[in-house]
C-alpha cells in the first residue's frame, strides 16, 4: 500500500511539461562553476549566470549586490573571493574531496512593472496565490513594485561520489536542498528536493528543472506539505532546478512585493551512451 | 525540440524587458563622427553570444572552442546576429556594416569577449538616432557622444529595450560673449584681407587719391559711417537690396573712384560725398556676408558690431601696408603720381570694370 502511494504521488508529482514558448517576463540567475568535478586542489571560478533556458550572461561580482557569496565544505563554510567587476564572480579552492556547497544570496533591487506584465509574470512563475490576493483586493489592474533577490545553490563534487555526501542548507531566506547526492544519481533515478522558506517547508509551490543539453523540456512539479518534490531526472549533465516565492513587502520597501528566486545547479553523470 | 527551443528563444530575446536585471559584462559605445558616420562598438561575452545565436538557429553551439573558433562562428550567424539589433534614424538608413572579432579574456578564468563594430553612414536628413540590442539577459551601458565631444551620455538599458532617441547633431556650443566676439572680429577682418579684394581695391582707390593724410582720414571715416549704417540696417530687416543690385554697383564705386584719382589729384568735397555713398552699398554687400556666416541670436550685438570693428581693422591693414610700401618714402615725389597712382588706378580700374561686366552677367 505504501509504495502504491509513493508511486501515485510520483506521478502525480512528476510532471514532464513540453514548453512551446519561455518564459518572457522573469529571467533566472543560476550558478555555473567552471567544472562541476574538480580536483582536489583545483580553483574553480564561479560564475554567476541570469538569463533563460540555461542561456545567460554572465554577471560580475558586485559588491553591492552581495549579501552571502559562500561555499560549504566538510571543513566549515568559507567566503568566495574575487575582484569586483570580474567574471568569475568568486573562486574556490578545493581542499579535498567531498562535496561542496556553494551559495549566492543577493541583497533585493528593486523593479516597477504595469499590472499586465506582473499579472503575466505572476502566472509564468505559478505565482497562483499572489494572483488571487491581488484579484480579491481589487488590484489585478494595478501597477506593481517589488523587491526581488537571489538565492541560489550549486553543488560540486570533487573525487568519487558517495551516498552520504548531501547538499547542506545555508540559511537562506527561500533556499532548495537536495535530499540526495545527484552525483550518485543515473539518469532515470529520482532526485528529492526540498524546497524551505525561512528554514520551513514551503508547500504548493511550483517547482521547475531543465537540463542543458534540452532546455525547452521542463519537469515541473508543487511542492507538497513538506516542501517536497520527487523529480525523476531523465539524461545526464547539468541541471537547474528552480523555484520563485512571493510574500508581500515588508514595511518600509517601497513595493508591495518581495521574491525570492531559489536555483540549484548540480551535474547529474552521464551514461556512456549518453557520452559528453 | 531544437525548432521548438529556438521558437522560445526568439519569443523571450525579443521581448522589451521590465525586469530590472542585474548588470552584466555587455557594453555598447556609439560614436557620432562629424563626417556623418558613425561608429557602435559592443563587447560581450563571446561564448554566450555564441550559445544564444546557435540555439535561435536550433543547433548547439560547440563548447571549448578557442577565441578564432568563437570568430567564425560569430561571423557564419551574421544574418541571425543582426536580427536582433537594431539602428534606427528617423529616416531610413543603410544597413552597418559589421566586423566580429573575438579575444581572449583578461586573464586565465575569464571567458573569450567578443568585440563587434557596427559602422555606417548617417542619413544627411536624420537628427535622431535609437538603439535596440536584444543579445543579453542583463542589463548594459550604453554610451553615446559625438567624437569632438569627451562626455558621453550613458542610459543603461535592458536587453530587447529601445534607447531614448539621440541626436545625432553636435549641441551648439554655449554662447560665450568674449568667444563670440573675437571670432567675429576675425570674420570681419578676413572678408576683408585676404578674401574681399574688391574692397581691398577700393580702399587703395581711397588712399591712392592723394598721399596727405588729411584726405585719408576725411574718405575712411566717411566710408566708415556709411558702411556701418546700412551694415546694420540690412542685418536688422530694415533695408534689404538684392545682392544682384548691391554687388555689380560695389565693382562700379572701384572703378569710379580709380579713374577719378587718373584726373583729380586733391580731394574734394564730393569726393567724400561720393565715397559716403559707395560706403553706404559695401555695407550691404558686408551684411550680405554677415548673413551668409549667419549671426548667433543670444549675441547678435555683439557679433554685428565686432565684425563691423573687424571689417575696419582689415581696412587700416591695407591703408598701413599701402603706406609702408610706397606712401613713407614716395608720397612727395615728383614722379609718385606719375609712377604709382596713375598706373595702379588704371590697373585697379580695369580690374573693377571686368568684376562690374562678370556681375552684371552672372
Amino acid at each position: 500500500m505504501k509504495s502504491r502511494s509513493l508511486f501515485c504521488r510520483l506521478v502525480l508529482l512528476i510532471v514532464a511539461i513540453v514548453v512551446s514558448g519561455a518564459s518572457l517576463i522573469a529571467h533566472d540567475m543560476w550558478i555555473d562553476p567552471t567544472t562541476f568535478s574538480p580536483a582536489s586542489g583545483q580553483i574553480v571560478g564561479v560564475r554567476l549566470r541570469v538569463g533563460q533556458d540555461l542561456l545567460g550572461d554572465p554577471v560580475p561580482r558586485d559588491p553591492a549586490l552581495i549579501n552571502q557569496f559562500v561555499f560549504e565544505d566538510a571543513a566549515g563554510r568559507k567566503p568566495l573571493v574575487g575582484r569586483d567587476g570580474a567574471d568569475p564572480a568568486g573562486f574556490l579552492r578545493v581542499a579535498a574531496p567531498g562535496l561542496l556547497v556553494v551559495g549566492y544570496r543577493s541583497n533585493p533591487s528593486p523593479l516597477e512593472m504595469t499590472a499586465e506584465k506582473f499579472n503575466q509574470y505572476l502566472k509564468e512563475e505559478g505565482l497562483d496565490a499572489v494572483a488571487a490576493l491581488r484579484a480579491r483586493r481589487n488590484e489585478s489592474g494595478s501597477k506593481a513594485h517589488e523587491i526581488f533577490s537571489r538565492c541560489a545553490k550549486s553543488l560540486i563534487l570533487s573525487g568519487t561520489p558517495k551516498d552520504d555526501q548531501t547538499d547542506r542548507s545555508l540559511g537562506f531566506t527561500l533556499e532548495l536542498v537536495a535530499e540526495r547526492n545527484p552525483y550518485a544519481l543515473r539518469a532515470g533515478q529520482d532526485l528529492p528536493v526540498r524546497l524551505t522558506y525561512e528554514n520551513r517547508p514551503l508547500a504548493g509551490a511550483l517547482i521547475v528543472a531543465l537540463n542543458r543539453r534540452n532546455p525547452s523540456e521542463k519537469l515541473s512539479a508543487r511542492s507538497d506539505n513538506d516542501g517536497r518534490v520527487r523529480l525523476r531526472l531523465p539524461a545526464g549533465g547539468m541541471w537547474l532546478v528552480k523555484a520563485v516565492h512571493m510574500v508581500p513587502a515588508p514595511a518600509g520597501a517601497n513595493a508591495e512585493w518581495a521574491s525570492f528566486w531559489a536555483s540549484l545547479t548540480f551535474e547529474l553523470p552521464t551514461t556512456p551512451a549518453e557520452g559528453n | 525540440m531544437r525548432v521548438l527551443l529556438a521558437a522560445a528563444i526568439v519569443l523571450l530575446l525579443g521581448s522589451s524587458a521590465i525586469h530590472a536585471h542585474e548588470i552584466g559584462t555587455t557594453r555598447v559605445s556609439v560614436v557620432f563622427h562629424e563626417g556623418w558616420s558613425y561608429d557602435v562598438e559592443i563587447v560581450t561575452d563571446a561564448a554566450a553570444l555564441v550559445e544564444k545565436l546557435a540555439a535561435v538557429t536550433g543547433q548547439s553551439a560547440p563548447r571549448d572552442v578557442g577565441p578564432s573558433g568563437l570568430q567564425s562562428l560569430l561571423t557564419t550567424f551574421d544574418d541571425v546576429f543582426r536580427q536582433r539589433v537594431s539602428i534606427q534614424f528617423d529616416v531610413p538608413a543603410d544597413r552597418p556594416a559589421i566586423v566580429y572579432s573575438v579575444a581572449s579574456g583578461a586573464d586565465a578564468t575569464s571567458g573569450a569577449v567578443a568585440t563587434i563594430q557596427l559602422t555606417g553612414t548617417i542619413p544627411s536628413a536624420a537628427r535622431q538616432f535609437t538603439w535596440r540590442y536584444g543579445w543579453t539577459f542583463a542589463s548594459y551601458a550604453m554610451t553615446v557622444r559625438h567624437a569632438a565631444s569627451k562626455s558621453p551620455a550613458i542610459e543603461w538599458l535592458e536587453g530587447g529595450q529601445t534607447s531614448a532617441p539621440f541626436a545625432v547633431r553636435r549641441p551648439a556650443p554655449a554662447i560665450d560673449r568674449f568667444g563670440t566676439a573675437w571670432r567675429y572680429l576675425a570674420l570681419g577682418f578676413t572678408h576683408i584681407v585676404p578674401t574681399g579684394l574688391d574692397h581691398m581695391l577700393f580702399v587703395l582707390g581711397i588712399y591712392l587719391l592723394s598721399g596727405r593724410p588729411r584726405s585719408v582720414l576725411w574718405q575712411v571715416s566717411a566710408f566708415t559711417v556709411a558702411h556701418s549704417i546700412t551694415l546694420g540696417l540690412s542685418v536688422y530687416g530694415a533695408i534689404a537690396v538684392s545682392p544682384r543690385l548691391v554687388e555689380p554697383l560695389i565693382a562700379l564705386s572701384i572703378a569710379y573712384v580709380a579713374i577719378e584719382n587718373i584726373f583729380v589729384s586733391e580731394l574734394k568735397s564730393w569726393r567724400i560725398a561720393l565715397v559716403f555713398a559707395f560706403g553706404l552699398l559695401h555695407g550691404m554687400g558686408f551684411a550680405g556676408a554677415l548673413k551668409e556666416l549667419g549671426l548667433p541670436r543670444a549675441e547678435f550685438a555683439t557679433a554685428l558690431l565686432t565684425f563691423n570693428v573687424g571689417v575696419e581693422a582689415g581696412q587700416l591693414a591695407v591703408i598701413g601696408t599701402a603706406f609702408l610700401l610706397v606712401g613713407w618714402h614716395c608720397a612727395n615725389r615728383a614722379w609718385y603720381r606719375r609712377r604709382i597712382v596713375v598706373p595702379a588706378s588704371a590697373l585697379i580700374a580695369c580690374t573693377s570694370a571686368y568684376w562690374t561686366i562678370e556681375r552684371l552677367c552672372s
